[in-house]
């Protein structure tokens, strides 16, 4: 399926076992005409064997690939295509599997019941920068950034959150902080406003916005792998 | 514990057997070559006139010394007149004899003069003693008549100086007594003051010394028992027992303190201790094997009482003196109550109380040893063989007597205070470890049954959700697929294509708020809100309908569980779908606002409104479903519809008193 490259099209490759969302997705990027797929793969070797040829703009990955999980994949991504982003397709996109994801390296996500023409402008969406996110994706977010700490509210009403157990346990000692803005942004998506929304109550454009989310998910892939490397450190896997 | 007593009462008795027999074993010891044993004597036995001064100088050759007939004897010796005509009785206290002894001192090289001494470990006489030393007086004892503890102290006469060159040649007594009694004189020894000293020391110690030690021992231990009986007034023993060692100490005054034997209070005091402590120890038996013999209580009482009126002092009461005579009669009458009573108590106690065996038995032999006691002390009685013996074993004896009968009732007594403490701490050591025992007993159980507790709760807990769940897919997820299958399977169906789609995707949102529910909004109501947004957003966009999102800061609502969440998840969720199909709205506004109480959220629409109180009666738009799950939540559902739109409001509570 290799076309000659067009660097004005996307370039979009397929990591996917279930055959009726593949039909679905060659359909939809046929009959767009800024998107072309450059390769299909339906096991995760085959995925693997894939990042060795020329690298895609984005790439779309199924977690539950029937010899081993797309995390291997989404990982070896990011060493053989860095400029590649990655987008996992979820089902339900609910937090296991995307923060999962985006931990590995993933910058967003796709839900596999999506029109033809949302598919599409999440790829364009991604390509451009953007990251999609969900209100209950935020929430996880912020709770690993800041595992006691509140939400704190504008209003001020509410009183500090209880404490919930850190997923990620130091998040305060790791390196990847959140700066201000982005918790700023991160709690406007818990209260359900849309990127259109918080931009307009943040004084900021859209696409600053949407770079916000794509910070903030390349920030959650570095305190996975720094909690790894301490996680490592601290069981004596490692030495320092 | 008995065996105990019983043990260490015996041994401590041998050992101060042994130890008492020393002295009298070193008096009858051939004597060393410094010290002269004088064991022979010659005496005569004369009328007396009362108790009077003795001469100041006496020479056997001189008349009418000279005219007497002295008699040979050996010493130790038991010396009595022959019985005179007049009955003991009849006789006056005034008629008393004279006994003389003469010691002539055995010529000998290997004494060296200079400070001497004469020893004798026991001269008896219940009266007057005087000691001539080569005619000349040197010595007085007794001088008002016997004392009580007379027959317990040695004899100790210190004659020359340092200086002095010559060794006494004869050595003379002179005792007086009553008319008919005995006087006792044991081996009298001579020699260094050095030499002898050790001896006199060591007598006086055991005999008198001692005694009053124990005594002091004891009545300390009956105050130690009052202390005790004062803070537990319930428990009689500890009085009596004071009241026990208080009579001891009283019975036993008599060794050691030298006072005059005559009829006054002290005697009083001492003859009815007696009786008392018989009183006393008979009550402590009947308190020890819980009898009571009210016969002889009644005659234990009815006796001591009337000794106690029948021997008062002679000032007081001049009816009964206290005569040897009487002594005799009062003396007979205490042995056949001690014996009565020890042997009444221990008949007794057989079955019952070790303790009040061990106490009965004791007494019975306390009460023997107390004859004795109360024979040398007298000197009333015909001499026996083996009182006067050889050795003066009577001596020994009788104090043995004392001592033991102090020795026994301390060990017996001590035995029994010792064993009530060390219970007592047993005891509350025994307590402790049980109750600790009991604590984590009841401590492991009662981690076990919240262990149950827990296990039980958290699978009804999970049968809970899973019910829930069940339900859900029920009601939603499960019809819809349903209908879809009679769609497809129908004919006309088939070409609705569209419609299954719809039924489908409508499914897939059901599903997605289901998974939604379960993740955790930390009581944030806007969260929820927002991720209905999230899911239904496409919807939305597909129908043509603009959200506005105006919200605003609510307060927390503790109570949003799962099961609260999907709730209103699905109560808006249907109101949506409502304004969807019927509405024909163009654009649909959401709102949060704080109400007393509570927190509002309103979907305004600007589609065509309908009638509420129709639908609500008809049960169209499954406004009672919205209903029932606003009043699941503790909440209230409102609608408003007018020509322009409609708006619903639903309410929810703050608090919720149960989740």
């Amino acid at each position: 399926m290799q076309t000659r490259t067009d660097p004005s099209r996307i370039r979009v490759a397929l990591v996917e076992d279930d055959l009726h969302f593949q039909h679905a997705i060659v359909s939809a990027i046929a009959g767009s005409t800024d998107i072309h797929l450059i390769g299909t793969a339906g096991t995760r070797e085959k995925g693997l064997q894939m990042l060795s040829g020329s690298p895609a703009d984005v790439l779309l990955v199924d977690l539950g690939l029937p010899d081993g999980s797309g995390i291997d994949v989404i990982q070896a991504a990011q060493v053989r295509w860095p400029q590649c982003a990655v987008m996992v397709n979820t089902t339900f996109g609910d937090e296991a599997h995307v923060l999962r994801s985006i931990e590995a390296g993933a910058s967003g996500y796709l839900l596999k019941d999506s029109a033809a023409a949302t598919m599409l402008q999440e790829i364009r969406s991604l390509h451009a920068g953007g990251s999609p996110i969900s209100p209950l994706i935020a929430r996880q977010i912020l709770r690993r950034f800041h595992p006691g700490g509140a939400s704190a509210t504008p209003a001020g009403i509410a009183p500090t959150n209880k404490s919930t157990p850190p997923a990620a346990g130091q998040g305060q000692d790791l390196q990847a902080q959140l700066s201000v803005r982005e918790k700023e942004v991160l709690e406007f998506i818990t209260k359900g406003f849309t990127a259109d929304e918080i931009a307009r109550l943040m004084t900021v454009s859209v696409h600053t916005v949407q770079t916000y989310i794509r910070r903030i998910y390349s920030k959650l892939n570095v305190h996975s792998k720094a909690e790894a490397i301490y996680e490592a450190r601290n069981q004596g896997l490692l030495r320092t | 514990m008995y065996a105990l007593a019983a043990r260490l009462g015996t041994l401590l008795f041998v050992a101060f057997g042994l130890l008492c027999h020393l002295p009298v074993a070193a008096d009858s010891a051939d004597a060393t070559p410094t010290v002269l044993a004088l064991d022979h004597a010659q005496w005569v036995a004369l009328p007396g006139h009362g108790l009077s001064v003795p001469p100041p100088t006496f020479d056997a050759r001189e008349p009418p010394h000279n005219a007497w007939r002295w008699e040979d004897t050996a010493l130790p010796a038991a010396l009595r007149q022959p019985a005179s005509a007049t009955p003991m009785q009849a006789r006056a206290p005034t008629d008393t004899q004279t006994t003389w002894l003469r010691i002539a001192v055995p010529a000998t090289t290997t004494l060296a003069p200079g400070q001497l001494a004469l020893y004798a470990s026991h001269v008896g006489t219940d009266g007057t003693v005087a000691i001539y030393v080569d005619g000349q007086l040197v010595h007085r004892a007794q001088p008002q008549g016997m004392l009580w503890n007379s027959a317990r102290k040695p004899l100790w006469v210190s004659l020359g100086t340092p200086t002095e060159r010559t060794i006494p040649r004869e050595i003379v007594i002179r005792l007086e007594h009553t008319t008919g009694t005995q006087v006792t004189l044991s081996a009298l020894r001579l020699g260094q003051t050095s030499e002898l000293r050790w001896r006199y020391s060591w007598r006086h110690w055991v005999q008198q010394d001692m005694p009053a030690m124990f005594s002091a021992f004891f009545l300390a231990i009956g105050i130690f028992s009052l202390m005790v009986w004062l803070r537990r007034r319930h428990e009689k023993s500890y009085l009596l027992f004071f009241v026990l060692s208080v009579l001891c100490f009283i019975r036993g005054l008599h060794f050691y303190v030298d006072m005059q034997v005559g009829d006054d209070w002290f005697s009083w005091l001492t003859v009815n201790s007696i009786f008392w402590l018989f009183a006393v120890i008979h009550l402590s038996l009947g308190l020890l094997h819980r009898q009571r013999r009210a016969w002889l209580t009644l005659a234990t009482l009815c006796v001591t009482a009337a000794m106690a009126v029948v021997t008062l002092p002679l000032d007081v009461n001049p009816m009964l003196p206290l005569s040897p005579a009487t002594m005799t009669v009062i003396f007979r009458v205490a042995s056949v109550l001690g014996l009565s009573i020890g042997v009444a108590g221990m008949l007794g106690a057989r079955r019952r109380s070790g303790e009040a065996m061990l106490v009965a038995a004791g007494f019975t032999a306390c009460i023997f040893m107390g004859a004795l006691d109360w024979v040398l002390q007298s000197n009333f009685r015909h001499p026996q063989s083996w009182l006067a013996g050889a050795d003066n074993p009577t001596l020994s004896l009788a104090v043995l007597g004392f001592l033991f009968n102090n020795l026994l009732t301390f060990a017996v007594f001590g035995a029994l205070i010792t064993r009530r403490y060390v219970g007592a701490l047993a005891k509350v050591e025994q307590a402790n470890t049980r109750l600790a025992d009991r604590l984590n007993e009841r401590e492991s159980a009662l981690a076990h049954s919240y262990a149950m507790l827990r296990e039980a709760e958290q699978r009804q807990t999970i049968s809970q959700e899973r019910q829930r769940l069940m339900q859900d897919m029920h009601d939603g997820l499960g019809s819809s697929l349903v209908t879809a299958l009679r769609v497809v399977e129908n004919e006309q169906g088939r070409n609705d294509v569209a419609y299954v789609a719809e039924v489908l995707k409508s499914c897939i949102d059901d599903l997605k708020l289901t998974i939604d529910s379960m993740e955790p909004v930390e009581a944030d109501l806007l969260l929820l809100l927002a991720t209905l947004r999230y899911r239904l957003s496409p919807r939305l966009q597909r129908a043509g309908i603009a959200l506005h999102w105006d919200i605003a800061d609510v307060p927390r609502l503790d109570w949003l569980d799962p099961r609260n969440a999907l709730h209103i998840l699905r109560t808006l969720q249907e109101a949506f779908a409502n304004i969807l199909k019927h509405a024909h709205a163009t654009a649909v506004r959401v709102g949060t606002g704080v109400a007393p109480g509570g927190v509002t959220v309103t979907v305004t629409d600007n589609g065509q409104g309908f009638d509420v109180a129709r639908a609500l009666r008809s049960g169209g738009r499954g406004l009672a479903n919205q209903q029932r799950r606003a009043s699941a939540l503790g909440g209230r559902a409102s609608w408003k519809s007018g020509r322009d739109g409609s708006q619903m409001m639903l309410w929810l509570p703050i608090e919720r008193a149960s989740a």
